[in-house]
């Protein structure tokens, strides 16, 4: 195991190389740079004449005029040995304060996300398999339909709207009023988890739905082996049986596919936070990239992979956890 | 040790009522092996399903039917009265009755080792701790004749050759001290000479354990090696049944005669095998009358299509159930 995790490890490192050159290729891509926006935005209007040289100038000064590898190398190596992400142009600023409190936010959104998905989907999917055939599994089995046909945008404004007609809550935003501003304390943690749960109901809802699919067929085929029966000659009792035998494979496909879930919520992110007016990154990457302020753009993007890579990572190693096989098949 | 009477068996599908084994009746003498012989779709695996109580949801066993085991401790329990959950029937499966199946690969769990498998059975039925769980676990794969049992407890099913997992998993079913031993078609996924080594060893343990066996096989070869007694299965019913000599020497019923004429021989190298024509019908189409008599070369038109056969004594607990002994059965009865 620790031979495998080591090797997992390497080939982390190595993606997260290569994914961070490409994010810096990604930066490069849109035509011009800061300069020539810092330039428009101080010059336009004021009937200044602005010639080339200014501009090399104000490049000069940002540190954009140097070639693209070393500052590939300056940056990457600012953030791997000083956790410096560089300037945040538009702000006048580090990226690190830009970036802040919405990059813990939108941790807490996805975790709180990926922590409902799992815990909800996973047990009725076993569930749904179990009961085969019964009223609750096909009750469930509609549920997920539905799930997987609404669009979780309109799930987040019917939401909001039952629970201010409902409970007279301000469940928008992720703080209470006077919340926001204070300083990280108990209180605000419990005021953040209070919030939370609107925006991970929303973001797990079609996961949900999916998850229960996935494991209940998966979890059917299992609990159909040969395996199980025998574990049920040997008198196994049925509660433990269900879990140690059939349950431990049947959630391999969901755990193989943490990292396509993680994807699938940032992608979603965005557009949800429009509707329930959550601070979290995703806007911030789109003004950043409006902006030309390449070290956001880059900071985020390069936090997202990160993130991504991680799960992967760790969803690696459950698998190989869950399933002996795998580890061996590769030594 | 194990006595089943009027053991039918249904199943609900889409289709309807099927029932597949239909008023069967074995017994089991403690200490020797009954064999169970018949070709698939015959009922014979489900019917010891039927006694440990491990049939699928849908399958429905005769109200009417006894299941009588005699546990270790001498008490007598009807099997079909203890229902498919809770603590009796739990005691039972692994502890009194231990079953092998047909495919060690599949019925091991492949994310468990050996040990785990073996350890978590063990204690179930013996009130001991993991560390001597463990060594009576080494002594059983040190019985089977699993060399270097030490190291092999800790291995994955899919680390050991096919033989081996036979004898693993004849260890694993053995582990909690069975007094008697099911046994699903145990070596017909075998080599056939891992299958006479797997054979001899099931045969040595029985003896050494003194356990009752019940031999599940398709192969009437391997039924004449190890068992004592002999049930010929066909379509859901016991057709004959009787000791295994009687029963090879002097078969009652022609589908008994046809199997051991289709048996090939090394003796009859150049005759040509004479198989039964036909295949088995399914379940859900049996004929009425006798089931055998739409491939039977001696079927008596106007009676075996017509009347369901009634148990008859040809010898010293050898019966048949077959119009074709009819007089002759009624004058030893």
């Amino acid at each position: 195991m620790l031979r495998f995790t080591l090797e997992r490890l390497v080939g982390m490192i190595v993606t997260m190389v290569l994914v961070s050159m490409m994010v810096f290729l990604i930066m490069e891509i849109p035509p011009g740079d800061y300069a020539d926006r810092y330039a428009f935005r101080k010059y336009s209007g004021t009937g200044i004449a602005i010639t080339e040289a200014d501009i090399e100038a104000i490049r000069h000064d940002f540190g954009l005029d140097k070639p693209m590898v070393l500052r590939y190398v300056d940056w990457i190596g600012n953030i791997v040995l000083h956790g410096d992400f560089g300037q945040a142009f538009a702000f006048e600023t580090d990226v690190i304060k830009v970036i802040g409190d919405k990059a813990w936010l939108t941790m807490a959104i996805l975790f709180g996300t990926l922590l409902l998905t799992y815990l909800v989907s996973i047990p009725i999917g076993i569930y749904a398999a179990v009961r085969r055939a019964s009223a609750a599994d096909y009750g469930l089995t509609i549920f997920s339909y539905l799930g997987l046909a609404l669009p979780n945008f309109l799930l987040a404004l019917i939401m909001l709207y039952f629970a201010n007609l409902r409970f007279g809550a301000d469940i928008g935003g992720l703080f209470s009023a006077g919340m926001a501003d204070a300083s990280w304390s108990f209180a605000k943690v419990w005021d953040l988890i209070k919030h939370l749960w609107l925006p991970a109901f929303v973001l797990a809802w079609s996961a949900v739905a999916y998850q229960i699919q996935t494991i209940r067929a998966t979890m059917s085929d299992e609990l159909n082996k040969l395996s199980v029966t025998a574990a049920r000659a040997r008198g196994v009792p049925e509660t433990r049986l269900l879990i140690k035998y059939p349950a431990r494979l049947a959630i391999n496909p969901v755990v193989s596919t943490i990292g396509f879930d993680v994807n699938r919520i940032f992608s979603e992110l965005p557009i949800v936070a429009v509707v329930l007016g959550l601070t979290e990154l995703g806007e911030l990457l789109l003004n950043a990239y409006l902006d030309l302020d390449m070290y956001v753009a880059g900071a985020i993007l390069l936090m997202l992979t990160f993130v991504i890579v991680v799960m992967n990572f760790i969803s690696d190693i459950l698998l190989a956890w869950l399933d002996p096989r795998i580890k061996l098949g590769n030594n | 040790m194990l006595k089943v009477e009027n053991l039918s068996i249904s199943f609900r599908t889409d289709e309807g009522l099927i029932t597949p084994v239909e008023d069967i009746s074995f017994e089991v003498r403690p200490g020797h092996t009954l064999g169970i012989v018949g070709e698939s779709g015959s009922g014979k695996s489900i019917s010891t399903k039927a006694v440990m109580q491990l049939l699928p949801g849908n399958g429905i066993i005769s109200k009417e039917a006894k299941i009588l085991y005699t546990d270790k401790s001498g008490k007598v329990m009807d099997i079909n009265k203890l229902g498919k959950k809770g603590r009796a029937i739990r005691a039972i499966r692994g502890g009194e009755i231990g079953m092998i199946f047909q495919e060690p690969m599949a019925s091991f769990s492949p994310v468990y080792t050996i040990g785990n498998q073996m350890v978590e059975t063990i204690r179930l039925h013996r009130n001991v701790g993991r560390k001597d769980a463990r060594r009576i676990a080494i002594g059983m794969l040190d019985k089977v004749g699993i060399s270097n049992p030490e190291a092999r407890i800790d291995q994955y099913p899919h680390e050991m050759s096919g033989g081996m997992r036979q004898r693993a998993m004849i260890a694993l079913a053995l582990s909690a001290g069975p007094a008697l031993l099911i046994a699903d078609e145990p070596t017909t996924a075998l080599d056939v000479t891992i299958q006479a080594q797997v054979l001899d060893l099931m045969r040595n343990l029985q003896r050494d354990l003194s356990m009752g066996m019940i031999f599940i096989t398709h192969d009437l070869g391997v039924i004449s090696h190890i068992a004592d007694d002999v049930a010929v299965m066909y379509l859901g019913t016991i057709v004959e049944r009787g000791p295994t000599d009687k029963v090879i020497h002097e078969p009652a019923h022609p589908y008994t005669q046809g199997l051991i004429k289709a048996l090939p021989s090394v003796d009859r190298l150049h005759d040509r095998l004479t198989p039964i024509p036909g295949d088995i019908p399914s379940p859900n189409e049996r004929p009425t009358g006798c089931p055998f008599h739409t491939r039977c070369s001696k079927t008596i038109v106007g009676l075996c299509d017509r009347h369901q056969p009634q148990i008859l004594q040809v010898g010293e607990d050898h019966t048949v159930r077959c119009f074709l002994h009819e007089k002759q059965g009624r004058a030893t009865a």
